[in-house]
């Protein structure tokens, strides 16, 4: 038991990686156009990586948004730029349930991990309620997420900002970050714990990567064999 | 009740501070906000309230006391409120009112509504079993921090549900045979990993500071409460020469800052394992 602990101590992400790993993961995005960005908090030295995207309650990508001259890698590329502002995109969408997601990147000290906040409301300002949300979430998830209660999607206060959020909990992330980092670790392969555990997680509750974001990483590879 | 100072450092039985830690009361006085729709007048409803739990786990009878006089399309989510402050039901009571109200005059008078729900500052509480999660997920937060989750992971499904059961039927000893667990360190250590603590203010925005803290220095000397406030909060501690500007509270009273936290920590957390601490103005009177 005590040296399973030992191996997977390895792979606790320390606070300053975190920030580094953010950091990389916050350039490349900017680089694509992809709307992260780092809130810090004042007076403190914490901070976060935010995302805000909107997206039809039917999961579609209001039309305005999709961008004719870049690839479409993924069909499920629905995130935007915030180039709009809420008021422009209410009168584009009138008849549609548009809804406006806002995804935050935390670190978790208790564990030493990051962990996923997110909320998601109606243009109107309405929340969405956790109904709502587990409607937005692929049917694939689903059964996953119900069979552990610390595993699911809660409602939580957010630590920094003190509203309501929801939260993937982030006890088991440990588990299944491991392997991966193992198995870069085996090939030499430096990766972003960022980017490989945003991928996994993100997916569930509708957030979705661009695969830019990993060639980026085995670019960087390359370069340094 | 409350202002009793808990003679710490004496030879004290630790278990009694234990008890009195689980059977603190708040005695308080609720009453229906004037805006809500009743067919008669609504009397205001006595209670003493367990510093340890959360509102809405005791209060179904609050509930019940204003629904007699509303209509039931009226009654919808009940939420709590204090001199305009919504109350966040997933704070202990304690911390609750140590914050808020701990240096006014008993009762706690808090205002009870059924409408106009505050969603951008209170939590939904749809069942009880939101509480249950919750609670458990601080429990387990504490023990990461205390065993790197060993010793919560190592219970069976049952202990963690006689820890709930415990803390919802008020029943001090059925807790504590599962949670006198939690409350263990190695024989080699001399405490905790880390403290599991949160420490509040009103004035921030941020709702708690949390951090890593060691109960051991790295000369061997137990770290104290003043030594955790320094690194964490220094703000609150009193300069050489100065003024007493704060309290620092934990269930009603103002520990000695040079007590150990790690006796503090297995003394007087709540049932979820953590130190709430309420760092509040130095009452003027």
């Amino acid at each position: 038991m005590s040296l399973n602990l030992d191996t997977e101590d390895d792979f606790y992400l320390e606070e300053n990686r975190f920030k580094q790993c953010c950091a990389e993961f916050i350039k490349h995005s900017q680089q694509i156009g992809d709307g992260w960005e780092w809130k810090s908090i004042k007076d403190f030295p914490d901070g976060y990586m935010s995302k805000t995207h909107f997206q039809m309650k039917n999961g579609n990508t209001p039309s305005i948004f999709k961008d004719s001259t870049k690839e479409s890698d993924e069909q499920t590329f629905t995130h935007v730029e915030e180039a709009l502002d809420d008021s422009q995109v209410a009168g584009i969408c009138a008849t549609s349930e548009v809804i406006r997601y806002e995804y935050h990147v935390l670190y978790s000290s208790s564990y030493e991990v990051p962990v996923l906040y997110f909320r998601a409301c109606f243009l109107d300002g309405r929340p969405l309620t956790l109904d709502e949300i587990w409607e937005g979430v692929h049917e694939c998830y689903r059964a996953r997420l119900l069979e552990g209660p610390w595993d699911t999607i809660t409602q939580q206060e957010h630590p920094l900002l003190g509203q309501p959020f929801f939260v993937l909990h982030p006890c088991r992330t440990n588990e299944f970050m491991a392997p991966v980092l193992a198995n870069s670790q085996r090939e030499n392969r430096n990766i972003n714990y960022i980017t490989s555990w945003l991928s996994i997680v993100g997916p569930v509750v509708g957030l979705n990567l661009p695969l830019s974001y990993a060639k980026l990483v085995s670019e960087q590879n390359t370069k340094t064999d | 009740m409350e202002n009793r100072w808990i003679p710490i450092g004496r030879m004290t039985d630790d278990k009694d501070v234990l008890r009195d830690v689980w059977f603190g009361r708040i005695p308080t006085c609720f009453t229906l906000y004037q805006d809500e729709i009743t067919e008669r007048e609504a009397e205001p409803y006595y209670l003493l309230l367990p510093r340890i739990s959360y509102l809405m786990l005791v209060t179904d009878k609050v509930k019940k006391h204003f629904q007699k006089v509303m209509r039931q399309e009226d009654v919808t989510e009940i939420w709590f409120e204090y001199e305009g402050t919504p109350l966040k039901w997933h704070f202990p009571i304690g911390l609750l009112f140590d914050l808020h109200a701990s240096n006014t005059a008993l009762p706690w008078n808090i205002t009870v509504h059924f409408k106009n729900f505050p969603e951008k500052d209170l939590l939904h509480c749809p069942s009880k079993d939101v509480i249950e999660a919750h609670f458990m997920a601080c429990v387990k937060e504490a023990d990461a921090l205390k065993h790197k989750s060993q010793v919560i992971n190592e219970m069976q499904k049952k202990d963690h549900k006689q820890l709930w059961m415990g803390l919802q039927n008020d029943k001090f000893d059925q807790f504590w045979a599962i949670n006198r667990k939690l409350m263990e360190y190695p024989p080699e250590d001399s405490g905790f990993r880390y403290i599991p603590f949160r420490i509040y203010q009103v004035t921030t925005e941020r709702p708690f500071i949390q951090k890593l803290f060691r109960p051991v220095a790295t000369n061997g000397q137990l770290n104290t409460l003043g030594d955790l406030l320094k690194e964490v909060c220094p703000a609150a501690i009193t300069p050489e020469d100065g003024e007493k500007k704060n309290q620092v509270m934990v269930h009603g009273i103002e520990p000695m800052l040079e007590t150990p936290v790690q006796w503090l920590s297995e003394h007087m957390s709540y049932p979820d394992n953590f130190l709430h601490i309420s760092i509040i103005p130095q009452p003027t009177d």
